[in-house]
């Protein structure tokens, strides 16, 4: 049975017992830990008890104009705990970021039952280690997330996207060199092709977000670059309402379409400005070369008794 | 366990070291190991036993492998620019200097990313760039001197923070030498996608302070430069008008590049050594920084300056020119020199409050300026919180030094007393051990402890920094030590 803590407190205790017991446990269903617990407007930051879910959150800072710039897949359902253990993001990390950018302090309960606290509540902050980046996906192998604190961003004046169907994948390639070389600042740089009979014909979409102006003169320069039919974020929503599970690739741009072609007709969407491909085709290979001792350390050194999820490798 | 005394050297072991970087990268020689007895925090000074200069990875490692197998404390260095004690060689030790690996390696422009050695200056990334319409976006007020790696060690800040984030938002991958000689390479390779799988070591070891290991190369994620710039400079009767115009453009929903604040006393002392033209009985001059594509920029200017009038500024100029901006911000960069004019010393601090405590806080540090009887001029980073109060003493008068010192930790305190941070930048090292507990739980701290044994479970690098119980300078050398 998944434990449902009543409160920050309830849950250091469940996990001091299963410690204690040497059990395993998690993950928790973190529902009753799920207010608002400070926001100040303005300075821009909010913290949060981490059962919140995304969309709940949103809501409450668009009333004062303002967001947490992160746009990841079922954000009604997704809570604050799921976004930083698993660091799910969207199409708009181009412009923004990923959570990782806008978290500046944390509070857990370790595997032990100890609650401890990492960064603070102000946007700049230096003193000890960084140790919330670590709980950032995790997860939840190293600990439980009770509480978060974010910097945010003004809800943009405008948001528009507009979208160009390519003909083959050597004319993606051109059209995404053609922007990355103009002086426009899309917040999306997308590709998508939503069955595979479209997988060497993508179609790329350009999102810009800020004052009318700023985004009026985007939308021209986009038309002059050939980008000029009206779009929007559909794709993205449609893409993540199959239920079967897609993998992920992360790549240096400019090797992403060589990438896609090696899928072999796959449905896909892409990041194109990061080089991350999210696709349900052949598992892509695991990523060599990685420090594995020393995550290694950090796992035994924070749940010794490996009472916690393990981190999937 | 640490060393618990200063550490002694035999000639065998500078031999050794002779043979791993070459005779003329070893400094021994007492009066050449001068350069290297503190950072830009000068009350605390220790000489290092020697410092050694590598020119590869591979030379970091033998040295590294060295002082493994001999137990020696090992100090990263960059240039030096630190202002808390951060590369303090507190019981002696081997220094690790990395100005000679000051290499940019590759440029990645369709990818956005430069690979650089740790010892390049900050600014050469950008210098190099340029032309292409990119830069590297971290900029501290020292990018001229201070190094990427020292910059990923205590994971620099600068004025355009607010908008652009701090170092660790622009730093994708580092090689870096273990204290146990092995050498690995934490996050984005230079050939591989942003996306790592596993922890974010990267993000764990930026701000490390440099006791996780020394970082040799860095893979750092350019971004393309604003196309205009608007800069405003509002001249304020006080600092609490000024603060409230912050306040109403952040509730604008403008994000300025970037919004600095000087106060009465600052802004005299700039006055008197440059001569911008600011009426000597202002409270507090403002200056606004927008930037971006320029589509849109005017009406935000504009906006900026409606609200510092509504906000009883006096006068707002806008830089119509870039001549005219680089000037604006000529008086806001030379503000710590200009202190020259007014005391023979001065010690900086660097906490943090939220941004809408600032009035407060600035209120706090008139009053601890009269208690502690030494004047306090406040040059600052208005958009983030972050203050830099310049405390005023002379020290060769020692009871001005504890003066000085009480006014400060006076400061610090409130800092976490308002909910913010001890600080925002220049990092715990030496100076603010003793605010760690004030400002984390044992069990906080034990958490970052534990941190530090998975990268150096022998304490070797850099260590008595940051973690109260540290061993102190003053335990070994008091007569350098210029007050307790």
């Amino acid at each position: 049975m998944t434990p449902k803590p009543s409160s920050a407190a309830h849950l250091a205790q469940i996990l001091a017992d299963a410690f204690a017991c040497n059990e395993k446990i998690g993950p928790f269903d973190l529902a009753a830990l799920n207010r608002v617990l400070e926001y100040t407007p303005e300075d821009m930051t909010v913290t949060v008890e981490a059962g919140i879910t995304l969309a709940a959150l949103q809501v409450e800072l668009s009333r004062h104009r303002q967001w947490l710039p992160v746009d990841p897949p079922h954000p009604a359902q997704l809570t604050i705990s799921d976004l930083i253990n698993t660091n799910v993001s969207g199409p708009r990390r181009f412009g923004y970021g990923t959570v990782r950018d806008f978290l500046i302090g944390i509070k857990v309960a370790l595997a032990d039952g100890r609650i401890i606290n990492s960064g603070g509540k102000v946007v700049k902050n230096v003193a000890g280690y960084d140790l919330a980046k670590l709980f950032i996906g995790s997860h939840g192998s190293l600990a439980v997330v009770i509480q978060t604190t974010f910097k945010l961003r003004p809800l943009p004046e405008m948001e528009s996207f507009v979208q160009v169907p390519c003909g083959s994948l050597d004319q993606t390639d051109k059209f995404i060199e053609a922007v990355a070389s103009s002086e426009i600042t899309p917040v999306v740089l997308d590709l998508h092709a939503l069955s595979p009979s479209n997988a060497g014909m993508p179609t790329l979409v350009l999102g810009f977000a800020g004052t009318r102006e700023e985004v009026k003169w985007q939308l021209m320069k986009a038309h002059e670059l050939g980008v000029n039919e009206p779009s929007s974020l559909d794709y993205e929503t449609t893409f993540w309402t199959n239920p079967a599970p897609a993998h992920r690739l992360s790549i240096l741009p400019s090797k992403m379409i060589a990438a896609i072609r090696g899928l072999n007709d796959t449905a896909f969407i892409a990041r194109a400005g990061n080089g991350v491909v999210y696709h349900r085709g052949a598992p892509s290979p695991r990523q060599s070369k990685l420090p594995l001792e020393l995550m290694r350390r950090v796992k035994d050194t924070y749940d010794p008794k490996q009472v916690l999820p393990g981190l999937p490798l | 366990m640490p060393s618990n005394g200063p550490v002694t050297l035999t000639a065998k072991t500078v031999d050794a070291l002779r043979a791993i970087v070459g005779h003329e990268s070893v400094i021994c020689a007492e009066q050449e190991l001068l350069v290297y007895e503190c950072d830009a925090y000068t009350l605390e000074k220790q000489l290092p036993n020697v410092v050694v200069l590598p020119q590869t990875t591979e030379q970091v490692a033998a040295v590294i492998r060295l002082c493994a197998q001999e137990k020696l404390p090992i100090i990263p260095r960059g240039a030096g620019t630190s202002l808390s004690g951060t590369v303090l060689a507190v019981t002696g030790g081997v220094m690790i200097a990395m100005t000679r690996m000051t290499k940019i390696l590759e440029i990645d422009y369709r990818n956005r990313r430069a690979l650089v050695e740790a010892g390049c200056v900050n600014a050469w990334v950008t210098n190099a760039v340029k032309a292409s319409g990119l830069y590297y976006a971290p900029d501290p007020s020292s990018q001229s001197a201070c190094t990427i790696g020292g910059n990923v060690a205590t994971n620099s800040g600068g004025p355009h923070t607010l908008k652009y984030g701090v170092t660790t938002n622009h730093i994708l991958g580092f090689e870096m030498v273990l204290p146990d000689a092995s050498v690995v390479w934490i996050g984005t390779r230079p050939d591989g996608g942003e996306e790592v799988d596993g922890y974010d070591l990267r993000g764990a070891v930026i701000g490390c302070e440099g006791m996780f290991g020394v970082v040799t190369r860095v893979l750092l994620k350019l971004v393309r430069a604003p196309q205009m710039y608007k800069t405003m400079l509002g001249v304020f009767e006080n600092v609490d008008d000024a603060s409230h115009a912050v306040s109403d453009i952040i509730a604008a929903g403008m994000v300025p590049g970037a919004v600095e604040m000087m106060d009465q006393l600052i802004t005299q002392a700039v006055e008197a050594a440059y001569h911008f033209g600011f009426p000597l009985d202002a409270g507090a001059v403002l200056i606004v920084e927008l930037d971006g594509l320029a589509a849109g920029l005017e009406r935000q200017a504009e906006r900026v300056i409606e609200i510092c009038r509504h906000n009883h500024a006096r006068e707002v100029r806008l830089a119509k020119t870039e001549q005219e901006r680089l000037d604006l911000w000529k008086c806001r960069k030379r503000a710590f020199g200009a202190i020259g004019r007014l005391s023979p010393n001065f010690l900086t601090q660097d906490g943090v409050v939220p941004r809408s405590k600032l009035p407060e806080m600035m209120r706090f540090i008139q009053s601890c300026s009269e208690k502690h009887r030494l004047r306090i001029p406040n040059v600052f980073h208005a958009g983030d919180g972050n203050i830099h109060p310049l405390i005023l003493y002379d020290e060769r008068d020692p009871d001005q030094v504890r003066r000085a010192l009480a006014a400060g930790h006076d400061i610090l305190e409130k800092c976490v007393e308002l909910g913010g941070s001890v600080t925002g930048e220049h990092g715990i090292g030496v100076e603010k051990i003793d605010f760690m507990e004030k400002q984390f739980t044992k069990d906080d701290l034990d958490a970052m402890r534990a941190l530090r044994h998975v990268f150096d479970p022998e304490l070797r690098c850099n260590p008595h920094k940051m973690f109260p119980g540290s061993k102190r300078c003053a335990d070994f050398s008091p007569r350098k030590q210029i007050a307790a």
